[in-house]
């Protein structure tokens, strides 16, 4: 198994900003990676540069071997991406949806309803996949978003604070959809999450980040010994010394 | 299907399905100008009746065998009641408490002036309860019948006169002894028409094609600016922009499913008002009836063919300069106050090139409008009627110019990370701090 992503010293400024200060981590193939950190410790920033959607301003970022700059139409190939927060198309159904995302990979219409069978049983909402998404509820519209990140088989799937407004029951099926698919199909998943108790659940690695910095990384276990706490929470509060 | 149909036709059923959007652009002009067309005939009808149907009172303090004629002639129409009242404040507090819509008032010393030579007073008062337009006209009707009065005891007072003195001229020559009539020279050829009435029916061409373009060209910018804006509010732009499509592909299939409902909004608007102008106008045949093709003017199949032009490379650069400007937002209303600014230079040309021809303004106000790109879309209008197609090629150049360079801008921020990262709300730059949900 190789390495799926490669960051090195990465800076990213906005103006006078540095929102990235020399950020560094692999993560391995089949992986499931998870960025942890407050609001505003540059997991966003990072997973966009990861995602070719914004640049760095120094460092470097690859994609199984891609430079996400220089070749972002191949890293876009292989990626799946769902930001925090993202909707989808209100007037269109769910079914409509994975098709409309289905064909920009696809090549035929073979592949395409391939894809849109996986991506209407990973999403497990059945009949209601024909209701327009304007009907949906935040719980339904995530669980399609994310059968759409992974319908398509992404070599890396990027998932941004994947159960963010969610309640209790559809944050655990949406990290179950995830943790069962990336493991089945060996998809490199890497999330950000500020909730890390979900990350300790769902991730093989996490990197700890903070103000632009990781602060250390690890298994889940390791961390926790490391820094001899009961939970990762715990162990993220020592490692930022804000504990 | 390939990405860039993909996009189009995902942006049509996106705009389609939207209630505000199908209601609002294709729907709308199509009840709502047949509907205020119906109702202005319905209530230009309802004057007429309310006139034909009006009732008029006389009231008169003179008496005399002249006085008597002008009130037996009055009288001669059954919807006029006399009034008897001992003063003119008693017969109008009458009047007032009536449903007559006039009073005719013929004064103490009408016969006498009349019979000495001197011009007989007549006075007519409207009864203006409800200030309507029947009343007011109802009020004309009284003028115009004391007009006609006018006119026939002058034509007896000349021949009586012509008679006396043994002049066998026709009374109507002496009353009215030239014949005046109008004809227009234009472009060369000699129109039986007056030029007032040539000019009033290219005001009405030349106010109707700016209203359009102009109404056409607010539906398209809000809509793509709404289109962009919800994207990002819904962050499913940054979705997009991670596909393996091209940005320019992505641009290029929002413009065209815009294009797409714009276009029928216009199809729907111009048939939504040119239901309105045939049955709101359709009392005034005699103005509406002056065929000016035979002059050269009137849109010619060519001209149809540039205006078709004019108007998809105006569509085009306003589309493209409101995704522009809908990028920096990050809300559907900032990004609806962010074009309502770019209205406003469609609105100057468009009202300025209605009243005026862009010749008669001051040369500095001449080069402002002329470098606003939708001045040029007012003029090739105007030149399409009067079949000046030079002017509509020059047109449709500037535009497709100004066109190029804003597509330029716009695909030049789809291919950076400014459509990620820019915000522009309610008029006020963010701190750039922000600018990163880092």
């Amino acid at each position: 198994m190789g390495t799926a992503i490669k960051v090195g010293d990465l800076r990213k400024n906005f103006g006078e900003f540095e929102a990235l200060k020399g950020v560094t981590f692999s993560v391995e193939e089949n992986e499931i990676f998870g960025l942890i950190g407050p609001n505003g410790a540059g997991k966003t920033t990072t997973l966009r540069i990861l995602g070719t959607l914004i640049s760095p301003s120094s460092g470097v970022a690859e994609v199984f071997g891609h430079d996400v700059v220089k070749d972002a139409n191949k890293v876009r190939e292989i990626l799946s991406y769902l930001p925090e927060d993202a909707g989808a198309y209100q007037y269109l159904n769910g079914e409509e949806y994975l098709r409309f995302m289905a064909g920009f990979y696809a090549h035929d219409k073979t592949t395409t309803e391939a894809m849109v069978s996986a991506g209407k049983e990973i999403s497990g909402l059945g009949e209601r996949l024909r209701d327009r998404i304007n009907s949906y509820s935040r719980g339904m519209k995530r669980r399609l978003l994310i059968a759409r990140a992974l319908m398509i088989k992404p070599r890396l799937a990027i998932l941004d604070e994947p159960t963010s407004g969610l309640d209790v029951i559809q944050a655990y099926h949406v990290r179950g959809m995830i943790k069962d698919y990336a493991e089945k199909m060996g998809v490199t998943t890497i999330v950000s999450s500020h909730n890390m108790l979900e990350v300790e659940y769902l991730c093989h690695r996490v990197a700890l980040i903070n103000e632009g910095v990781i602060v250390a990384q690890g298994t889940p276990d390791e961390l926790k010994t490391k820094y001899n706490s009961v939970n990762l929470e715990q162990a993220f509060m020592e490692a930022t010394q804000l504990g | 299907m390939g990405s860039f149909t993909s996009i189009i036709m995902k942006e049509i059923k996106e705009l389609i399905r939207d209630p505000k959007i199908l209601f609002g652009v294709v729907l709308l002009p199509l009840l709502l100008y047949p509907l205020m067309g119906q109702g202005i005939q319905i209530s230009e009808q309802a004057v007429q009746t309310s006139v034909r149907g009006a009732k008029f009172s006389l009231y008169t303090d003179d008496s005399g065998q002249v006085a008597d004629a002008i009130v037996k002639y009055i009288m001669t129409n059954n919807t006029v009641t006399r009034i008897q009242a001992n003063s003119l404040s008693d017969a109008l507090v009458q009047f007032k408490n009536s449903d007559s819509v006039a009073l005719v008032y013929v004064p103490n010393g009408y016969n006498y002036n009349i019979t000495n030579g001197g011009k007989g007073n007549v006075k007519i008062y409207g009864n203006l309860k409800n200030l309507n337009i029947a009343e007011a006209t109802g009020a004309e009707v009284a003028g115009s019948l004391v007009n006609v009065y006018n006119y026939y005891y002058s034509l007896a007072i000349i021949k009586g006169l012509s008679t006396a003195a043994g002049d066998t001229s026709s009374a109507v020559a002496i009353h009215d002894p030239i014949n005046l009539t109008y004809a227009s020279i234009i472009k060369g050829n000699v129109v039986e028409v007056s030029p007032s009435q040539v000019t009033g029916l290219i005001m009405s061409q030349s106010i109707m094609l700016p209203i359009m373009v102009m109404m056409m060209v607010i539906f398209a910018i809000q809509m793509a600016a709404t289109s962009i804006a919800l994207e990002k509010e819904q962050k499913t732009l940054e979705t997009l922009m991670t596909l393996p499509v091209g940005r320019l592909t992505i641009l290029a299939g929002k413009l065209t499913g815009s294009i797409v409902i714009a276009i029928a909004g216009s199809i729907s608007y111009i048939i939504g008002f040119s239901y309105y102008t045939s049955s709101a106008f359709s009392f005034a045949a005699s103005t509406t009836s002056i065929d000016l093709t035979g002059a050269g003017i009137g849109i010619q199949p060519l001209g149809y063919a540039l205006l078709g032009i004019v108007m998809f490379v105006t569509l085009v650069s306003a589309l493209a300069l409101a995704i522009s400007l809908a990028v920096f937002t990050d809300s559907v209303r900032s990004a609806q106050s962010l074009t309502g600014v770019l209205i406003i230079p469609l609105i100057i040309p468009a009202i300025i090139l209605m009243f005026s021809d862009i010749d008669m303004l001051p040369a500095a106000m001449q080069w402002i409008l002329l470098a606003i790109p939708y001045t040029h879309t007012m003029l090739a209008t105007k030149a399409a009627f009067l079949g000046d197609y030079w002017l509509m090629i020059r047109s449709i150049a500037y535009i497709s110019v100004f066109t190029v360079v804003v597509l330029w801008a716009a695909a030049k921020i789809f291919s950076t990370e400014r459509i990620i990262t820019s915000r522009f709300t309610n008029f006020s730059f963010r701190n750039k701090r922000k600018q990163s949900t880092a």
